[in-house]
């Protein structure tokens, strides 16, 4: 177990090195001037120059991709002399456009990003596998019926229109949650606020993904029921309610997992429609905005960021598939 | 609203040419209830779609509702426009000043004499130094960017063999240069009087003042580009909050009813509110749910009829002309021929591209010239271009763009041709309407027997048209006057030393002339005179057609109920925030 | 001896879209404490839906079960087919436990198998875990799984299939039952540990005096451990007997059949298998006659007509042989003789 866990922390990190050159590769023969993108509307080839050393652009490419990555582990200082500015580490870069350290950014933006995934994931296991249960035990009946307008409604419904629908019927029109432009509050600070603040964006994401997860818990019940074990339970006289809550929903849990943990790695930095609409400056916001702009360091961090969640929540899966599924040795 | 702010205005303009627009120009409707009184207190709160504002910084601001914001409650100026409705707006009056500045020496010696009780945010009263010094940063053209930079040729400084100014800023300066500057902006003895030295007459120089590039700045929280996060409150609020959700300014309890003529600070909180999603923010207003609320980036085009046609909003909503002339600017190195370009002008179809892009009501008016109405004393339809022309027809004048081809078909044949089987290329950026917009073009000009192309900029459109290596035949365009003078117009588009000539037209025949009287407006001191010259100017740029003037914009804004004392301010193109108070 | 189970005239269909299913069309039989009944016959003669529902395992709504199914329950008697879920689950498991044929298959992946087992004890003897932990590793010794403590911490993936069918055993016995279904106990397995199994299920039967209800298709097993022998074809007992009865004087021609199809070496080598030429009839719509009639080598020697019109009714020289069909006694008799030869 700790050999496999190491080994897969070993290739993990490998994989993120990997990844992290990839992408810092493809920016860097990307047709722009990075240290041009530096410079607002009067710019002259001075400043651009100036802010090339400073920045460090004008170093061959793996020099700058060492630099960035010893940024990371003892931070960084661009420029020198009295206009030198300087990113503890982590440090992964520094944005022109919004004179901050990329890590300031993602450390205001990541919080926001995990409470609304964190928060949409409970309510979309929670409605998706209960729904998914309830239309797999009343078969062809009008749970069951019902359930799949849901599904056909969660799944077809792009997230802009159900947040969009959200935010202007329930918070706007009916001021059932009235719209707060406070902003974000840490659930330390105001648990009731920050309920406020997250309810509508996790319902609009979780809608799409319970849906999905109704669907594939409803199937999976059905094929679980249909297996020689669960007669095995009702041949022993195990009620009907442990064969479906206990037999059937342990076996249905490990796919579930796998397919929550990878859904989760997608939202962080991918709920762009429900960041945008509900204005949370989250993870995806920020890297949209900086698309937009060519902010090309916070682009470049931000895609690290997102290949790094995705590797590290592989890991976890596969971990937690070998706790879930005894039949994986590690 | 600056020239930089009209070449990204403009930018909007053409990119979606779905903004929109009405009928009356500078009509605006103007809320002025006389049975109510401002009240003080409560929180302002504008709604913004962008992550946050280009600048706070008072050296970079450029853009008109920037200035109209941050001058209205935050930054201080030698003298500021009044802010109130109507055509007075445009007056500047005294701010920081106890005068609009003196000039002398035909008008190459401007003098402003610092009000007393003036202080910063943190109590530090202000004096001739901190003007000096805040003046002195422009000059640090690697940190201190996007402001207006007229100082950098106007002021008296010498320069090095490149051109460049041998002072180059605060930051890392030479003794030399240093004294240059501290001779061409010099503080009196008693630190309460600032001399502005110039190398030629600018008789509109103190309307530069009203910018913050000539404001106060306490050199010891000067951090360079990081100032623009948080810069130092001298009006009667200063910054508590600037991240990417929000700006909060507070009452800033330095400052002093005394001291300030001009604002008049009502709300005890004044918030812009970063990120919104459009249609949010207009649902929010068509529901009235934010009642301290206004839009600060204007309803979406396909909201408008909601807001503009329904009486329900008539107490919230206004839709004016925005500051910006939009145009086609002919590159005369490659159009030498005035027949062909008329031509150009007649054969447009200028009814269908301004319909589609909303029509009289959202979109704005025909373009008389590139002087806009909104710089009112310069304005004066040129009777050749537009409206009020013998020969404007809104879809076209067909007839007459042929007559002029058939006189060019012998005068200039070469550029004939161009017209009749090369075609002529035209520069546009990149935008989702121009499926729509090319094929209107397209078939017009066909109807006239001219060819047109279209050369599509993604990225980096007005640093591509203004080198002269890429521009092509034509270039969209568009410009907004820096302050209500036309010298902020007519010489930046025209002149050979201008800072936006794309026309290229120094070879012109009739340049020479042109730039004469340009030289003799510029020194006029004479306010009615000068702008008697600028529209005389206007008719000439617009009879030699170095431009196809095509609209004058218009921009619309929308707020809650529980907002009082909102109009538009002329000068700014944008409402006067500071007057805008908060009902119970 | 007394009886454990009765099942009297059985019928069970199931509804589909093209039409009823009859997979059980009359079947009765009796258990008795004890004793091995065999039911024999190809897939979809009707065994194993018989078998499931003595269990009661069939979805209410998809099948259609008439007649009555008597098992003995606490002192009493218990009829399935009538009783509430609540009963026949205290049943299930308790009285009547069942094996199944894919030990693979049968056992919940992810949980323990010591838990599985204890889960068949506590589920009717609730909170009584620390029994029912002991009394799975005692079972997992008395089917000879060694170091059964050890054993009861690992999961199914764990064990062989012999093991695991073991398992399964270990699992019908927590609650001591009086009667056993095996359905098709050794199919899935090895030949040596097929014989290893049936011998484990006949000491225990011995030990726990249990009636075993065996379903199988493969008759060496039936010859290795029943006592009597139903064999079934199209959802209908068409022979039943003791088991000499059906081995050495089969009454019906498809049990002969099923007889010359058992592979033997014979002292003149190996010979082909003879199977039963034909396919079983659909289950949807059985010929109004004798079921077996299309395939029926011997319907010459029976008024043909009769076979194909009338249903042969169960009838027998003797009170314990039984059989269906139209051919007159004296021919089977001699037609037969030739062919009894060759499974001998």
């Amino acid at each position: 177990m700790v050999r496999f866990i190491g080994r897969r922390i070993f290739f993990a990190i490998v994989t993120i090195l990997l990844v992290s050159a990839a992408v810092f590769a493809i920016f860097s023969f990307l047709p722009f001037d990075p240290a041009s993108l530096t410079c607002g509307q009067r710019c002259t080839p001075q400043i651009i120059e100036g802010n090339r050393i400073k920045l460090g652009f004008d170093k061959p490419i793996y020099e700058q991709y060492w630099l960035f990555l010893s940024g990371i582990f003892v931070g960084r200082t661009y420029g020198s002399g009295s206009a030198a500015f300087s990113c503890p580490a982590p440090a992964f870069g520094y944005s022109f456009n919004e004179n901050a350290c990329v890590t300031d950014m993602i450390k205001e933006s990541l919080p926001i990003t995990l409470n609304l995934a964190v928060g949409a994931l409970v309510i979309w296991l929670v409605l998706g596998i209960s729904l998914g249960v309830i239309a797999a035990k009343f078969k062809n009946r009008w749970p069951d019926t019902s359930s799949s307008v849901f599904v056909l409604l969660g799944t077809s419904l792009p997230t802009f229109v159900t947040g969009l629908a959200l935010l202007i019927w329930v918070s706007i029109k009916w001021k059932i949650v009235p719209m707060s432009l406070d902003g974000y509050v840490s659930v330390l600070d105001s648990p009731s606020r920050w309920f406020m603040y997250f309810i509508l964006p996790w319902i609009t994401l979780a809608i799409a993904y319970a849906a999905l997860y109704t669907r594939f818990t409803r199937a999976a019940v059905l094929d679980t029921l249909g297996e020689d074990y669960i007669r095995t339970a009702r041949a022993k006289g195990v009620r009907e309610r442990t064969v479906l809550f206990k037999h059937t929903l342990r076996a249905v849990l490990a796919p579930i997992v796998t397919l929550a943990g990878l859904d989760f790695a997608g939202l962080v930095g991918g709920a762009i429609i429900t960041e945008t609409i509900f204005n949370l400056p989250g993870l995806a916001r920020l890297t949209l905005r900086s698309v937009y702009e060519f902010d090309l360091p916070v682009v470049l961090a931000t895609t690290i960021l997102a290949a790094v969640v995705v590797i590290v929540m592989n890991l976890i899966v596969d971990m937690l598939y070998a706790v879930l599924d005894p039949r994986v040795r590690i | 609203m600056s020239s930089i702010s009209a070449l990204r205005r403009a930018v909007v303009v053409t990119a979606a040419s779905s903004l929109v627009i009405s009928a009356a120009l500078v009509a605006g409707s103007q809320v002025a209830n006389a049975a109510e009184t401002p009240r003080t207190g409560g929180t302002l709160v504008l709604l913004e779609h962008e992550p946050r504002l280009d600048h706070l910084d008072p050296s970079r601001i450029y853009t008109g509702r920037d200035l109209a914001f941050m001058n209205s409650f935050h930054t201080r100026t030698l003298v500021a426009y009044n802010p109130v409705p109507g055509a007075a707006g445009a007056n500047i009056v005294p701010d920081l000043a106890t005068n609009t500045g003196v000039p002398s020496n035909s008008a190459k010696t401007w003098k402003f004499t610092l009000r007393p009780g003036t202080k910063f945010e943190d109590g530090t009263p202000i004096t001739c130094e901190h003007v000096q010094y805040g003046t002195s940063r422009v000059f640090a053209t690697d940190v201190i960017t996007d402001g207006p930079a007229y100082l950098l040729s106007w002021l008296d400084i010498p320069k090095d063999a490149d051109g460049n100014s041998i002072f180059t800023g605060p930051y890392k300066n030479t003794p030399a240069g240093l004294a240059a500057f501290k001779k061409a902006v010099s503080c009196s003895k008693d630190n309460r009087t600032i001399t502005f030295n110039l190398n030629k007459s600018v008789a509109d120089f103190n309307y530069l003042a009203t910018y913050g590039t000539i404001s106060p700045v306490q050199a010891k929280f000067d951090n360079g580009d990081a100032y623009d996060l948080k810069p130092q409150a001298t009006g009667p609020y200063k910054i508590s909050v600037n991240n990417k959700t929000e700006l909060v300014l507070v009452r800033n309890k330095f400052w002093s009813k005394a001291s300030d003529p001009v604002r008049t600070p009502y709300p005890d909180k004044v918030v812009i509110k970063f990120g919104l999603d459009e249609e949010v923010q207009d649902q929010i207003f068509l529901e009235d749910s934010q009642p301290n609320a206004m839009n600060f980036n204007g309803p979406l085009p396909t909201n408008k009829d909601k807001f503009f046609t329904n009486d329900e909003y008539k107490n919230r909503r206004m839709n004016n002309s925005d500051p910006y002339a939009i145009y086609i600017a002919f590159n005369l190195a490659k159009m030498p021929c005035l027949e062909v370009r008329a031509a150009m002008y007649y054969a447009r179809n200028a009814k269908a591209l301004l319909d589609y892009a909303g029509g009289p009501t959202y979109a704005g008016s025909y373009a008389t010239g590139v002087i806009s109405p909104l710089v009112a004393l310069d304005y004066a339809p040129t009777k050749v271009v537009g409206p009020g022309s013998p020969d404007f027809m809104p879809e076209g004048n067909i007839p007459k763009a042929k007559a002029l081809l058939e006189t060019a078909k012998t005068k200039c044949p070469a550029d004939y041709k161009k017209a009749t089987e090369d075609g002529i290329l035209i520069d546009v950026r990149q935008s989702s309407t121009l499926n729509d917009t090319i094929p209107i073009n397209e078939a017009a000009y066909a109807r006239a027997g001219i060819k047109v192309k279209f050369n599509i900029i993604a990225s980096g459109y007005y640093s591509t048209v203004m080198n002269p290596a890429k521009q092509s035949d034509m270039s969209s365009a568009g410009w907004g006057a820096d302050w209500a003078n036309a010298s902020t117009v007519i010489p930046e588009l025209f002149a050979s030393f201008g800072g936006f000539n794309l026309s290229q037209n120094s070879n012109d025949p009739a340049y020479k002339a042109f730039e004469d009287k340009v030289n003799i407006a510029m020194k006029t001191t004479d306010r009615k005179k000068q702008a008697e010259m600028w529209k005389a100017l206007d008719k000439e740029a617009m009879k030699n057609f170095w431009v196809l003037p095509t609209t004058f914009g218009k921009a619309q804004e929308i707020w809650g109920s529980g907002l009082g004392g909102v109009f538009f301010w002329v000068p700014q193109g944008n409402p006067a925030y500071g007057k805008i108070w908060v009902k119970k | 001896m007394s009886e454990l189970l009765r099942i009297n005239d059985l019928h069970v269909a199931f509804p589909t879209d093209d039409g009823l299913v009859r997979a059980v069309d009359g079947v009765s039989l009796t258990v008795s404490q004890g004793e091995t009944v065999a039911i024999v016959g190809e897939s979809g003669s009707g065994k194993t839906v018989t078998s499931l529902s003595v269990m009661g395992l069939h979805k209410k709504g998809t099948a259609e079960i008439s007649g009555s199914i008597s098992v003995a329950h606490d002192g009493g008697f218990l009829d399935v087919i009538t009783a509430s879920e609540e009963e026949i689950r205290s049943m299930r498991g308790r009285s009547v436990a069942m094996i199944f044929q894919d030990p693979m298959s049968a056992l919940h992946p992810y949980y323990k198998i010591g838990d599985q087992l204890a889960e068949a004890y506590l589920v009717h003897n609730p909170g009584k875990k620390k029994e029912a932990a002991a009394r799975a590793v005692e079972m997992l010794d008395l089917v000879g799984i060694s170091e059964p403590a050890q054993r009861a911490k690992e999961f199914p993936h764990q064990f062989s299939g012999g093991m695991r069918q073991r398992v399964m055993i270990a699992m019908a016995l927590m609650n001591s039952p009086k009667m056993l279904i095996a359905d098709e106990p050794t199919t899935a397995l090895d030949v040596t540990v097929q014989a290893q199994i049936l011998t484990l299920l006949a000491s225990l039967q011995k030990e726990f005096n249990m009636g075993i209800l065996l379903i199988t298709h493969d008759l060496g097993v039936v010859a290795q451990v029943s006592e009597k022998v139903n064999v079934m074809y199209a959802g209908r007992i068409v022979e039943q007997g003791g088991v000499d009865d059906i081995f050495y004087n089969p009454m019906q021609p498809y049990t002969l059949g099923l007889l010359k199809s058992v592979p033997r070496i014979s002292a003149t080598g190996s010979e082909r298998l003879k199977a039963i030429p034909g396919q079983p009839p659909s289950l949807i719509s059985l010929p109004a006659g004798c079921a077996f009639a299309p395939r029926c080598e011997y319907i010459k020697f029976a008024d043909s007509n009769a076979c194909a019109t009338q249903m042969p009714a169960l009838v027998g020289t003797s009170a314990g042989h039984t059989s269906r069909c139209h051919i007159d006694e004296s021919k089977r008799q001699a037609s037969f003789a030739e062919a009894m030869k060759e499974v001998r």
